[in-house]
């Protein structure tokens, strides 16, 4: 306990100093900028603002990332409220009650709300990710090379079961991200794998390239298909932007159960976020008293599944920082910002590097307390960016992307492979493919392979290590169970079409 | 994958038969892809002793890729699904030309595209943005010229404020010939 004090007290003064507390908010208030536009999710608002932060030194620049992922999460729910659309599956939910609000002149009221709301699961979620982060960091510590394949292949299969859609397509989607992954120099050995002989292919292709592509080039192309005329801006002027003393009664029970059930869905891998907010808010309706009034404006169903998103993209640092693994998209892409500043996420940054690990997690607060101070007073402005057309939009989104991409090597190609990946994402979504796990499976690549690699050498090429060691055996059983429970219904829908033939 | 733009079209004959053309055409295209990759590692040496060559995971992952490739396309033959969308050409084509110009006008290209020699001048980033802002706007269907001209130079100014000012990339701003 006093060491998890002693800890947070190192984290507060890395993440208090001036210069970390001006990255937290800058990042914040452009992951909302950013966030708050209609049709860009969190992934792609991540990706996009990935490059700005290369120049920052390293503490700083993870800093700013946090700052820029809960901001980007806080200006998706604001979009889900004023417009109805939401930036990304996490918001989804957000839009049933929260849109019903503002239609009925409470807005402000539902924008308090989900802030409030976001910042008392935060608050909870920094402790958590405190107090569990030393522990599993020992538990890190017994992981040896089979260990960290079968945990790796659990998240994967997490991030399968979780994609909506086919279960096959998602796997294969994996298989696809891994495949890529392993263009360019071997590990071990050097040889250039599957470059065609392409001297820019020799180092890899950038992760950045891919995530820009195919969540943000591809995103566009796809808007610009959709007709831009359904958009249903709240026009009324926002007035009250505090909540009632029965507001706050209302949802405070509701935030509390959401911060919980976010807390524990986050940390497990695979995309805990969104169905954090599902499971919150399906849960909030089965409770109440009146779940007629859900989908009406029911302000249990705004702070509900605001809480438990919150909750639950802080729970989901914890894998990452403890044992390095990202257990969602967004994570994969801090992964990347890690490895660009020559961090090796896992156990050893804790050991290593105390006050970026602890001033990370201060910052998580810090970014919290931030997103209440900066966007209530803003609704304002984000209203009014709402209002920019798509038509002159989408061209700022494209050059903004085209130069975040060229400034990391100062590299043409990089572009290239972004608009490549741009066009493989639109067909990805056109065959009802999803990109999520292909980029998750893409940053794990390497180092499922290295581990997978190393576990086979020193069991002397038996492949049935996985199984015989303990760990790493229950994960992989823990993995093919939840690979078939997914399996099992679409099996059972298929037979069913089938039959009716 | 742009063989399942056709698709949609109801033709005759095998075409007809396919019940779920997006899990069919999905399948197809990731068995190509797998193709490709068994044959850019064929090359690669594989295990050695009791140690993974660089060739050994690729293969292994090609071939399973092309095993849930066949999977999916056969899922695709035989159970019924949605028809595929057709593909938009406009804005694709807007948006990747943009994307296009914007690469090769920022640095300048010098290749030899079988055997025939492509230069073209670094135009630097004030060129370069303004102009695949400009093209990119051709991608939607709504134009009007003022406006877009005015976003474009604010958006140039805004850009070269934050990524040379603000962030102080080194950035070449104007053309050098």
């Amino acid at each position: 306990m006093t060491d998890l004090l002693a800890n947070l007290a190192l984290g507060f003064s890395v993440a208090a100093a001036p210069m970390n507390i001006a990255f937290c908010l800058l990042g914040a208030l452009v992951g909302t900028l950013v966030g708050v536009l209609p049709g860009i999710g969190t992934v792609a608002t991540v990706a996009m603002l990935l490059p700005i932060t290369f120049g920052l030194p390293p503490v700083g620049a993870l800093i700013m990332l946090a700052g820029i992922y809960y901001g980007a999460q806080y200006g998706g729910s604001t979009t889900s409220i004023l417009v109805n659309i939401p930036g990304e599956a996490t918001s989804v939910v957000t839009c049933l009650d929260g849109h019903q609000m503002a239609r009925k002149g409470r807005a402000g009221a539902a924008l308090s709300i989900a802030a409030l709301g976001s910042f008392f699961a935060g608050c909870v979620a920094t402790v958590l990710v405190a107090a569990l982060g030393a522990p599993l960091t020992s538990l890190a510590l017994l992981f040896g090379p089979a260990e960290y394949f079968a945990l790796m292949v659990l998240g994967l299969i997490f991030a399968v079961v979780l994609a909506k859609g086919s279960v096959l397509k998602a796997v294969a989607m994996i298989v696809l991200g891994l495949l890529l992954s392993m263009v360019g120099s071997d590990l071990e050995t050097g040889a250039g794998r599957m470059t065609f002989d392409i001297a820019e292919l020799s180092d890899g292709i950038g992760f950045t390239n891919v995530a820009m592509g195919l969540f943000g080039f591809a995103e566009i192309i796809r808007n610009l298909e959709m007709s831009q005329e359904s958009r249903d801006i709240v026009k009324a002027k926002i007035s009250g932007l505090m909540p009632t003393r029965q507001d706050l009664v209302d949802s405070s029970g509701a935030i509390a159960r959401g911060t919980v059930l976010g807390s524990i869905l986050g940390i497990l891998p695979g995309g805990g976020a969104i169905v954090a907010s599902f499971a919150a808010y399906t849960f909030e309706k089965r409770i109440s008293k009146h779940p007629e009034r859900f989908g009406h404006g029911a302000i249990q169903g705004v702070a509900a599944p605001e809480a438990a998103n919150n909750a639950a993209s802080q729970t989901s640092f914890i894998p990452l920082l403890t044992l390095g693994i990202p257990p969602n998209a967004v994570m994969a892409l801090m992964v990347g910002a890690m490895t660009i500043h020559g961090i090796v996420p896992g156990p050893q940054v804790m050991i290593k590097q105390p006050d970026l690990f602890w001033g990370m997690i201060a910052s998580m607060w810090i970014g919290n307390l931030m997103l209440v101070i900066i966007n209530l007073p803003l609704v304002g402005l984000w209203v009014s960016l709402l209002r920019v057309p798509y038509r002159l939009l989408f061209p700022s989104i494209i050059v903004f992307c085209c130069i975040g991409i060229y400034s990391i090597n100062n590299a043409p190609t990089d572009v290239l492979i972004a608009a490549i990946f741009g066009l493989v994402g639109y067909a990805l979504v056109k065959l009802d493919f999803e990109p999520a796990p292909l980029v998750l499976a893409f940053v794990l690549g390497p180092l499922l392979e290295e581990n997978l690699r190393r576990a086979m050498l020193i069991a002397r090429g038996d492949a049935t290590v996985f199984l015989t060691r303990p760990i790493s055996g229950v994960l992989l059983a823990v993995a093919l169970i939840l690979l078939i429970v997914a399996m099992l219904p679409m099996i059972s829908k298929k037979r069913e079409t089938v039959f009716v033939e | 994958m742009a063989e399942g733009a056709n698709s949609s079209a109801t033709g005759g004959g095998l075409l007809a038969k396919i019940r779920g053309p997006r899990d069919f055409f999905g399948g197809v295209a990731l068995i190509l892809v797998a193709a490709l990759a068994f044959w850019a590692s064929s090359n690669l040496p594989g295990q050695q002793g009791f140690a993974f060559g660089p060739g050994t995971a690729p293969r292994i992952f090609a071939g399973l890729l092309m095993f849930i490739g066949a999977v999916v396309a056969l899922t695709g033959l035989f159970v019924k699904g949605p028809p595929i969308e057709g593909f938009a050409i406009r804005g694709p084509a807007f948006v990747i030309l943009a994307i296009l110009i914007f690469a090769a006008t920022i640095r300048g290209i010098r290749v030899d595209l079988a055997g025939i020699p492509i230069h073209l001048p670094a135009f630097g980033m004030v060129f370069s943005t303004f102009v695949a802002f400009m093209v990119s706007l051709f991608g939607s269907k709504e134009f009007r010229w003022i406006e877009s001209l005015i976003a474009a130079v604010a958006m140039t100014a805004f850009c070269v404020v934050l990524f040379v000012h603000l962030l102080g990339l080194p950035f070449q701003l104007w053309p050098m010939f």
